[in-house]
């Protein structure tokens, strides 16, 4: 069933919550590109963003939209504008030029923005003297959070036995989930994580990506940023992709994936040279893609095992070729300029 | 497109208050416990140093130090007193035929006292051989009457509890100098005459530093005509006190006294002196104060409370009221033990020894805990302007320290000027006596820190709220 | 070692804020030195020719206010890599401790004994322009300042070496704790407060004690060049009590250095 935000509000009414959330007025912001509407209120929103620092551009007009219920993947490689970015979002940074909202608002105007944005930016930040408990309790404490939430997000992240312990001896790993724990601490509609999978070990790796996956179930909207595309395999459902502070794709991952596969299909054989000839049949194209596979495009797989059994061809297996994302991602910054082309959201590099 | 329900955070009622602030500041402040292990390791330092330096201070010498018995350091009672008492109302005149000019500053005339007691409420009417002739009452009362010389005829009357001094040339045309009230006067007081002369005290600049030179002075002084006129008929009793026994009705008197019967501006200040010690607990908390902001910058964790807590100003105001309460509070426990346990080993002198009971004891100690608090808040400050740890505490040490240090090079006048306009002037709270070398009163000298403080502060948080961190 | 100083070298010169303190420290205590000639006249002593003026040590006293940023430099050459983290890399390039420890020292003391000189050289000048306007000169008894005199030299060397062996002491101090705001705290608590506490012992004997073993009071000794006889510690000796300072912080500092984990 395709819900609109709006009938999902009337579904569940919350009449506290809802008189408090007020739309912001024009002359508080300044010139908003749109007006706020309810369903803004868990979107994590940049439209138009500038920043300079001297006479480098670190973010040159970039826009997108992370909704609720989604992982966004925030790609690009490093020094290529995510994390200031994600600064201007949670307020840390003023923008040069255009707006970065969240729920409809700039940050610095949240009240107890913790319910609203949970953010991790960087691991590290922690003192090593204080312990992991005594961490997360300030934090609370300082958006009036019960002391109770410090010990849910311990137990969801994995750290309860941990509390006690100095955050200066934990491991890599602990950090990140210290962090996430912080993110999670005002239970927000709405999260901002900057590379969560950087020094993780496999097992938290999964650990990350399930609870990504769980978080976006909930209806939250998830930003999620990483330079390596790999890493949000599986985990992400729309990507947002920049380059140099310009937005070079902004995609759902299945539309991405089928674009980047094309229906190839990969054939493997023994007798790549028949299997060849039997298949240029008209609208197929035909390539040799190893010692003992043919890539073929253009045909479904049942045509191409009619032809290949009709040929005589033995063959051990046919499989229609699954990109990974990393390939797909490679593919779409080599064509950056066409896709732009294509999408119609073009900025010549 | 799929669009999902937004989530709604189950939190209720989350609050981002001023109160929330403070409360999430005492948090972090009480949860490293490096940080509360240098509190209490200023606390015991300042304890410390103050027992060691109460013993090493003091007068030295067996108690001929100079000082009246039993009163405040601040003042001297002493002379040479001819006197008997008179009950009720009733007058003194005499003429101070001659005085001897060894002090701009020496003392002949009439005293009319509550007791003999030192410190007992008095009021007196002189001729000074520098500053003409005075009607002074409990050291800290001086009216100024004509610049006559001796000889020169002086009455004093008492009406009440209030004592008025008159001058006369000629002992014919009276001129009135003043009326005091003396609080606590009772049916019968001492009248007479009394003879003193301060020690004269010079400051003198020798092998690069300032000596204080002190020469005993006596000072003498003739009187004739003396006449005591009660109100009311009464049998006066014999003279007492003086070189010799006086007969009865004696009308003149030579009398010859050292010592002073004024405010002292010589003294030691055993109170400051046992304070002192907090300057090492001030440095543990300067130390304190800067790494609890700075660390944050360094850890990152700066971006962690900016997000919690995006108005910054905010921030830092709740910071500095957390940080000075917390430096207030353990500031005056080290304040009070270090006066409790410090006090008993100054050595005895003839002046009384400093009680909690004396206003002026009891606003060092309060006081040496807001200037350690203000201190920390001034250091708090500092350290969010500059961000560097390094040079937080070399400009906040520095400004603290260099004029303490280099008033005892410098010749007093710029010593003391250094130390009235540099938040160094804070000190000034700790002392309870007022000295020659006193740069600035107490209370305006915990001002002046108090405005540096202000002033860093309101443009720290100002400024946070300007630049991107 | 040669390699390793040469590393310690560069590591130094290519943080801007090393070269900003030791130029501050020069500049303060010249400063410091012009204010405090021009706050002392003849005029304050009872006769211009009775005053007794140290006048060569009056103008090396801005080595007092110059010495707290030799204090940040030293402690900050260490304590810096622990804070940046940057130590990890130095141990992983100069594998040797006492290599690093010692190249550091060297390297420091070099750049203090520069600065140091400037420092000294300029506070000098100054004096030998001022003094004699407050009446300091010829006429009562007080040859203009010359390093050609032997006390005068000695005192202006040894104010060199005096800011060489503070950054010694701070450098063992800041390695020893580790922490910039520790470190520095530390070593200008010892060398200001003792003094000025100390001030309030009126006890001549233990005042005396005081003068004698606070690193501050017995260092500056050394910038004495007359009336040696009412100093609590000649000037030599004096220098030696703060070497012994510089000495055990080095020694503390590095042992700690040696066996304790990066």
């Amino acid at each position: 069933m395709i819900r609109t935000p709006l009938e999902g509000h009337a579904a569940r009414p919350s009449p506290g919550a809802g008189a408090r959330k007020t739309v912001p007025r024009r002359d508080d912001l300044g010139p908003l590109p749109f007006v706020a509407s309810r369903g803004m209120e868990a979107t994590i929103e940049v439209r138009e963003l500038r920043k300079s620092y001297g006479s480098t551009v670190a973010i040159d007009g970039l826009s997108f939209t992370v909704r609720p219920g989604q992982v966004t993947g925030f790609v690009g490689p490093n020094g290529a504008g995510k994390s200031t970015t994600m600064r201007m979002l949670l307020g840390l940074d003023t923008p040069d030029g255009g707006v970065a909202l969240v729920g409809g608002r700039r940050y610095r105007e949240l009240r107890a923005p913790l319910c609203q944005v949970g953010a991790l930016l960087d691991a590290g930040a922690f003192h090593p003297g204080r312990r992991a408990r005594d961490h997360l309790l300030w934090i609370a404490r300082s958006n009036g959070l019960p002391a109770k939430r410090v010990d849910e997000v311990l137990e969801l992240v994995g750290l309860t036995t941990a509390a006690g312990r100095r955050a200066g001896a934990f491991s890599l790993g602990m950090h990140q989930r210290l962090g996430i724990a912080g993110a999670l601490l005002g239970d927000p509609p709405m999260l901002i994580f900057d590379e969560p999978v950087n020094g993780l070990d496999p097992e938290g790796i999964v650990w990350i990506r399930d609870l990504l996956r769980r978080l976006a179930g909930e209806g939250r909207a998830v930003l999620v940023s990483s330079h390596l595309m790999s890493e949000l395999e599986g985990s992400a459902d729309h990507l947002v992709v920049i380059g140099r502070g310009r937005l070079i794709a902004d995609t759902s991952v299945r539309e991405l994936l089928d674009r980047a596969s094309d229906g190839r299909v990969a054939v493997r054989t023994a007798q790549c040279l028949e299997a060849l000839t039997v298949l240029a049949v008209d609208g197929a194209t035909v390539a040799a893609g190893g010692p003992d596979s043919v890539t073929v495009a253009g045909l479904p797989v049942e045509r191409i095992v009619t032809l290949l059994s009709d040929g005589g061809v033995s063959f051990s297996g046919v499989s229609e070729h699954r990109p990974s994302l990393e390939e797909a991602y490679m593919e779409l910054t080599r064509n950056a300029v066409e896709f732009h082309a294509t999408a119609g959201q073009v900025r010549a590099w | 497109m799929v669009t999902t329900t937004p989530y709604r955070s189950s939190v209720r009622d989350p609050r981002d208050g001023f109160a929330q602030l403070m409360l999430s500041e005492w948090t972090k402040l009480r949860s490293v416990p490096r940080w509360g292990l240098t509190m209490l390791a200023g606390v015991a330092v300042t304890i410390l140093s103050g027992m060691l330096v109460a013993g090493g201070a003091g007068s030295s010498g067996s108690g001929s130090d100079g000082s009246t018995k039993g009163i405040s350091p601040q003042y001297r009672d002493a002379g040479d007193y001819v006197h008997r008492v008179l009950l009720g109302d009733g007058s003194i005149t005499v003429r101070v035929a001659s005085q001897k000019n060894n002090d701009p500053w020496a003392k002949g005339g009439l005293m009319l006292r509550a007791s003999t007691e030192p410190g007992s409420p008095y009021a007196a009417l002189m001729i000074t051989p520098g500053n003409g002739v005075r009607l002074q009452a409990n050291f800290t009362t001086d009216i100024p009457g004509s610049s006559g010389r001796a000889p020169r005829w002086l009455k004093l009357t008492r009406q009440g509890t209030s004592v008025t001094g008159s001058e006369s040339a000629d002992g014919v045309t009276w001129n009135k100098v003043g009326t005091v009230e003396l609080e606590g006067l009772r049916q019968g007081a001492e009248i007479g005459m009394f003879v003193a002369s301060p020690d004269a005290l010079n400051l003198r600049r020798q092998f690069g530093g300032e000596d204080l030179v002190e020469t005993s002075n006596l000072g003498e002084a003739t009187f004739d005509n003396v006449k005591v006129e009660p109100a009311r008929p009464q049998q006066l009793p014999p003279w007492r006190g003086g070189g010799e026994r006086a007969a009865p009705d004696a009308t003149s008197f030579s009398l010859a006294g050292a010592g002073d019967i004024a405010m002292y501006h010589y003294a030691t200040d055993a109170t400051e002196t046992m304070l002192t010690g907090a300057m090492f607990g001030m440095m543990a908390i300067v130390a304190l104060a800067v790494l609890y902001l700075t660390s944050e910058y360094q850890h990152g964790l700066i971006w962690t409370t900016f997000t919690a807590s995006p108005r910054r100003g905010r921030v830092l105001a709740a910071r500095a009221v957390v940080l000075g309460g917390v430096t207030f509070v353990v500031g005056l426990v080290a304040a009070f033990a270090t006066f409790l346990l410090a006090s008993p080993m100054v050595r005895k002198g003839n002046a009384a020894p400093p009680a909690l009971s004396d206003p002026q004891v009891l606003r060092a100690i309060v006081g040496t805990a807001a200037l350690l608090a203000l201190v920390a808040v001034f250091s708090l400050a500092v350290a969010s302007i500059l961000r560097r740890g390094a040079a937080a505490i070399a400009v906040v040490l520095l400004l603290l320290l260099a004029p303490l240090v280099a008033g005892s090079a410098l010749p007093l006048a710029a010593a003391k000027w250094l130390e009235r306009v540099t938040p160094a002037a804070g000190f000034a709270v700790q002392q309870t006596l007022e000295r020659y070398d006193t740069a600035i009163a107490p209370l305006p000298g915990l001002a002046v820190l108090g405005v540096y403080t202000a002033l860093a502060l309101g443009y720290a948080i100002w400024r946070s709220g300007r630049r991107h961190a | 070692m040669r390699h390793a100083l040469r590393a310690e070298w560069t590591k130094l010169r290519t943080l801007r804020g090393n070269l900003w303190l030791a130029l501050a420290a020069a500049g303060l205590t010249v400063a410091a030195t012009a204010a405090a000639t021009a706050a002392v006249g003849t005029a304050q002593c009872p006769t211009p020719t009775t005053c007794f003026e140290d006048t060569a040590r009056l103008s090396l006293k801005g080595v007092w206010l110059g010495q707290a940023l030799v204090v940040v430099l030293a402690v900050l050459a260490m304590s810096d890599e622990y804070g940046t983290g940057m130590i990890r890399t130095t141990l992983a390039a100069v594998p040797r401790r006492h290599t690093v420890l010692l190249t550091k020292a060297a390297v420091v003391v070099a750049a203090v004994l520069t600065a140091g000189t400037v420092g000294v050289l300029g506070s000098l000048a100054v004096g030998r322009v001022v003094l004699p306007i407050n009446g300091f000169g010829q006429a009562n008894g007080y040859p203009p300042l010359s390093l050609a005199d032997g006390p005068t030299l000695r005192a202006a060397a040894g104010s060199v070496l005096y800011l060489a062996l503070i950054a010694l002491l701070a450098l063992g101090v800041g390695t020893a704790v580790r922490d910039t705001a520790s470190g520095i705290t530390a070593v200008l608590t010892l060398l200001y407060v003792v003094p000025v506490v100390g001030a309030f012992v009126k006890d001549p004997e233990w005042l005396d004690r005081l003068r004698r073993f606070s690193p501050m009071t017995a260092g500056l000794a050394i910038q004495a060049t007359r009336n040696l006889e009412r100093l609590p510690i000649a000037p030599w000796p004096g220098l030696g009590v703060l070497a012994g300072y510089a000495a055990g912080a080095m020694l503390l500092g590095g042992v700690l250095f040696m066996v304790r984990r990066a």
